[in-house]
């Protein structure tokens, strides 16, 4: 019984769009076929941080995140209304609870693809990735950006905060180079525990904030779908002429195990007191973490390091 | 308890010249190998001298001296002392296939560090210690629990030791995925990493290494007379069950030691005493000699080769837990080789006719079961909370719902009856209570294949994961029918088989566990069951295709029930025996597969569905199977129920409530029943 009616329910549901498609609808391309929109979306749900940030960006509140808190810590600005439900984790969404907040528009990424049938299911599905092999990371972003931007009717928005960020990078640049900060190569790395870190390759997000910046990366090295590599301390002690950012969060006690460790305090770039620490940022979001880091990591260099991790 | 020397020759005059030989070789080939890429940079005398001092001036000496000489000395110190816990766990088990790692012994410390670094951090910061043994303490308690009136058959404790590290295995990844960004530190430290920046690990580590290593030795005169078997042994007093106590407890707190510093580094225990044996050490002290000389010299070697495949690639780090695994799976085969000769499996003789509880009506069994099944079918549909709150949705009301709650229902469904009739099988098949499509290994088959797509960055759609899934388990089953083969399909190599290739399925899930984030927590998700990627078309694809092969079934309930009764028995019955055991082989492996690309490969119902029919009073081939595959069905829609609702919005995948819940039940049941 259930079947016919989800059959008709199907059926129903191909027509609307047959006539939607023939009704003034917008088309757009995305990686996993077309989505059509005859109206801005309205109740937006998105499946990762990085379209989350992109709408916020765009001035429009998700009606449903995924992993609702886990943003606040991790990537934090632009900041989410607390009101806004989560609807599961980022790697199983809840198809029932997305359902339920009727969403117009669905935002998710390749990650999802087995589930994209289910998604279309509940509402039209842009599907966008920001880390795609063969591309990069920055351009995928602000392409989810610009797009979402024409869907929901925003794009001089977006255009000013595309403008804003390349605003933000040319100063950030040129107090570096005023400074004369800009020769050394630079490693950014996050501490998994005082024996590994998580370090940043030519292929992550970040990479486009040190091109921006003139500042070259130390870690020459590809790394994985996402952008970095996990590497044992030792790994980056070849690369003596470098400076190491700490990218928050560290495990507390850090400071102490690496202050006793001799391979640690005879390392070039301790000793020549170029360890720099800044708060966390999203390495895998959309365009602001770019942004975000560019302030951060200029202001860093500027002030100055030390010799240790705080 | 089955001493090995009993049928061997007394003790041999001399060291076969195999021994020290191969040791050698070992040893400076992985010294070798570890100092090579350090030649360019330090001359020999120097690399020599970083075990001692280091010249400030020139970095590559500090590195040498803080980095390179403390990751060797901890290579060889864990090597030495988990090859010696190996060795002695062998003996007081007189099992061959017996270490910390096949125990559950690792798996178990693992879990206490992951639980006290959710619960109880101050623990930690206290010792590290004390968590990791209070978990290998649980984990051999229950292995020993769970064997305990089976008789420590060698092959039941392996596979009860197999049961725990899944168990606590999933325990460990509920926790891993609810909070997967949260405990980036512990994937990479449960792959198993020796990288050194200081000498104070060592420092730490090597008193304890060595006064349980001399505790051991201690121990070594009461072991010799285990030696001499159980009968004889307990003939000199009555303090075996101590010795054995001591000495399990000596081999839990090594490992506990190693696994709270570097992670865990599986199957150096396992691969070290084997090669000893199998180069030709006979006697108790020259097993213990050169199985930890073998392990120091291994572990280096498989440090090394991983030090050299993270220099080779983008630099990534390659766990040492990996190469370890990597080498574990073969020595777990040729561990099987010298391993049919000398025992008698002990898995034939328990066969299903010497567990009999009372026999029930089928009628009633089966109504029982089917009613359940119903009222959870009911709840499933109608009763789940939203994001307002909990509601009650009318039978009338569920198309609505049908979309997302009916397609994964029915397939978790499913998949519980395809695992419960391919358990039944297999436990048919090789007359071992222990037998299971999971322990089979063509579910790991078809979950390498997974993990090596993720490694490979691939995107894969449902459709092609199917069949990626499937190719894996067929393969698996070529494997494993080559191997069946060579041991004429005899049950007890098969499940060990299947062990190894779970054991390689774990070093890629290793790798892919220290590479991070998001994509190790989109694995593990899969790896444990998610039925709520599962559409209509394929729920009903599913259907259609576990009706075929239940009908099929009905064809070869007669061979099944010959089978158990002896080859020759069944041969003069007129039955072709090894075509109809690879026919039965086949059946249980496409079921497995279609199972397990649902479910994952590591739910536990083709283990417990069957014995819940059995002590469910269900005898005959038939009806056992029915009423497992009913079991079976319920067990996974209950899981896939729960797994919806518990942490709403959030999800657990439904296999791991399975593992979680069937793991309970067998530990009791077993307990309890298994005899």
């Amino acid at each position: 019984m259930s079947i016919e009616v989800s059959v008709r329910t199907f059926l129903a549901l191909l027509f609307t769009g047959l006539v939607a498609l023939t009704a003034s609808a917008e088309t757009w391309q995305h990686e996993y076929g077309t989505i059509n929109l005859d109206a801005p979306p309205k109740r937006i749900i998105a499946l990762n941080w990085a379209a989350t940030e992109a709408l916020l960006l765009l001035g429009v509140t998700p009606v449903g995140v995924a992993d609702r808190d886990g943003y606040d810590v991790w990537v934090n600005e632009p900041k989410l209304p607390a009101d806004v439900p989560n609807i599961g984790t980022r790697v199983a969404p809840s198809l029932e609870a997305i359902a339920e907040l009727q969403p117009d528009l669905i935002v998710t990424s390749s990650e999802m693809a087995p589930a994209s049938r289910q998604l279309e299911r509940i509402a039209p599905t842009y599907v966008i990735s920001v880390y795609k092999e063969g591309h990069r990371p920055f351009e995928k972003a602000s392409e989810m950006l610009t797009t979402l931007a024409e869907m929901l009717g925003r794009e001089a928005r977006a255009n000013t905060i595309l403008a804003d960020l390349e605003q933000t990078l040319n100063t950030q640049r040129q107090r570096l180079e005023e400074a004369g900060m800009t020769d050394r190569p630079v490693a950014l790395v996050n501490f998994l525990d005082d024996r590994h870190v998580r370090i940043y390759a030519p292929n992550s997000l970040y990479q486009r904030t040190l091109d921006a910046l003139g500042l070259a990366n130390a870690w020459p090295m590809q790394g994985n779908f996402w952008g970095f590599s996990v590497v044992g301390l030792e790994a980056i002690a070849s690369y003596r002429n470098s400076r190491i950012v700490v990218i928050d969060p560290i495990l507390p006690g850090l400071a102490d195990t690496l202050a006793n460790s001799p391979f640690w305090t005879y390392l070039p770039p301790v000793r020549r007191n170029q360890i720099y620490q800044i708060d966390a940022v999203w390495p895998f979001g959309g365009v602001y973490p770019v942004k975000r880091l560019a302030t951060m990591l200029t202001d860093a260099l500027l002030e100055g390091g030390s010799d240790n991790v705080r | 308890m089955y001493a090995e020397s009993a049928s061997l020759p007394a003790a041999r005059p001399a060291i076969p010249a195999k021994l020290p030989v191969a040791a050698i070789v070992l040893w400076f080939g992985a010294l070798i190998a570890s100092s090579a890429p350090w030649l360019g940079e330090l001359d020999a005398g120097a690399l020599v001298s970083a075990f001692w001092t280091f010249d400030p001036e020139n970095y590559s000496s500090v590195l040498a001296h803080y980095s390179w000489a403390p990751r060797v000395s901890i290579a060889i110190l864990i090597g030495c002392g988990l090859g010696l816990a190996g060795a002695v766990t062998q003996q007081i088990l007189g099992n061959p296939l017996a270490s910390p790692t096949t125990l559950g012994v690792e798996a178990g410390g693992q879990f206490g560090i992951t639980v006290a670094t959710l619960f109880a951090p101050g623990l930690l910061a206290f010792s590290p210690d004390l968590a990791a043994i209070g978990g290998g303490l649980l984990a051999i308690g229950m292995v020993i629990a769970l064997t305990w009136r089976l008789g420590f058959s060698p092959v039941t404790v392996i596979l009860a030791g197999l049961v725990i590290t899944f168990f606590l295995g999933a325990m460990n990844m509920a926790f891993l995925l609810l909070k997967g960004e949260w405990l980036g530190n512990l994937f990479i430290w449960g792959a198993g990493s020796l990288v050194q920046n200081n000498w104070e690990p060592f420092m730490e580590l090597w008193p304890r290494v060595l006064v349980l290593a001399l505790l051991m030795l201690l121990l070594m005169r009461p072991l010799q007379l285990l030696q001499l078997g159980q009968t004889s042994a307990s003939a000199l007093g009555a303090r075996v069950g101590l010795i054995r106590a001591l000495a399990l407890l000596l081999v839990v707190l090594m490992t506990a030691t190693v696994v709270s510093r570097v992670g865990v580094v599986a199957f150096v225990g396992l691969a070290a005493p084997v090669l000893a044996k199998l180069l030709g050490a006979r006697t108790l002290g020259n097993k213990l000699l050169w199985s930890t000389l073998m392990g120091g010299g291994l572990l280096l070697l498989a440090d090394t080769l991983a030090h050299w495949a993270s220099t080779w690639g983008d630099g990534s780090l390659v766990p040492t837990g990996t190469t370890t695994a990597l080498i574990g799976g073969p020595v777990i085969l040729l561990a099987l080789q010298s391993f049919r000769n000398t025992h008698h499996m002990p898995g034939q003789e328990s066969s299903p006719a010497g567990f009999l509880p009372k026999r029930r009506s089928p009628v009633l069994i089966t109504g029982v079961i089917s009613a359940l099944l119903l009222i959870t079918v009911i709840v499933s549909m109608g009763w789940a909370p939203g994001l307002e709150g909990w509601n009650w949705m009318a039978i009338t009301q569920w198309d609505d719902a049908w979309a997302w709650r009916g397609p994964r229902l029915l397939a978790a469904m499913l998949a519980g009856v395809a695992l419960g009739l391919a358990g039944t099988l297999i436990q048919r098949m090789t007359g071992n209570p222990m037998g299971s499509p999971e322990m089979l290994g063509i579910s790991g088959g078809a979950a390498l294949v997974m993990v090596l797509i993720v490694l490979s960055g691939a995107e894969i759609s449902r459709i092609g994961q199917l069949g990626a899934a499937t190719l894996g388990a067929a393969g698996a089953l070529g494997l494993l029918i080559l191997l069946a083969r060579k041991h004429r399909f005899a049950g007890n190599q098969l499940l060990l088989g299947g062990l190894a290739l779970y054991v390689f399925m774990d070093a890629g899930l290793r790798l892919v566990m220290a590479s991070g984030g998001t994509v190790a927590s989109q694995l593990l998700n899969w790896m444990y069951g998610s039925t709520w990627l599962i559409s209509e078309s394929e729920a009903f694809g599913l259907l259609g295709f576990i009706v075929l092969i239940s009908s099929l079934l009905l064809l070869i309930v007669r061979p099944l029930t010959i089978l158990p009764l002896g080859d020759t028995a069944a041969a003069s019955l007129g039955l072709s025996v090894s075509r109809a055991r690879l026919l039965l082989l086949f059946l249980a492996a496409v079921l497995t597969a279609s199972a397990t690309v649902v479910i994952g490969p590591l739910s536990f119902v083709g283990l417990i569905a069957p014995h819940l029919a059995r002590v469910l009073g269900q005898q005959t081939v038939g009806r056992q199977m029915i009423v497992a595959a009913l079991a079976g069905g319920l067990l996974l829609a209950v899981a896939d129920y729960l797994s919806r609702i518990v942490v709403f919005p959030n999800q657990l995948p439904a296999g791991l409530l399975a593992a979680l819940v069937g793991g309970v039940y067998f530990l009791w049941g077993l307990s309890r029943h298994g005899r």
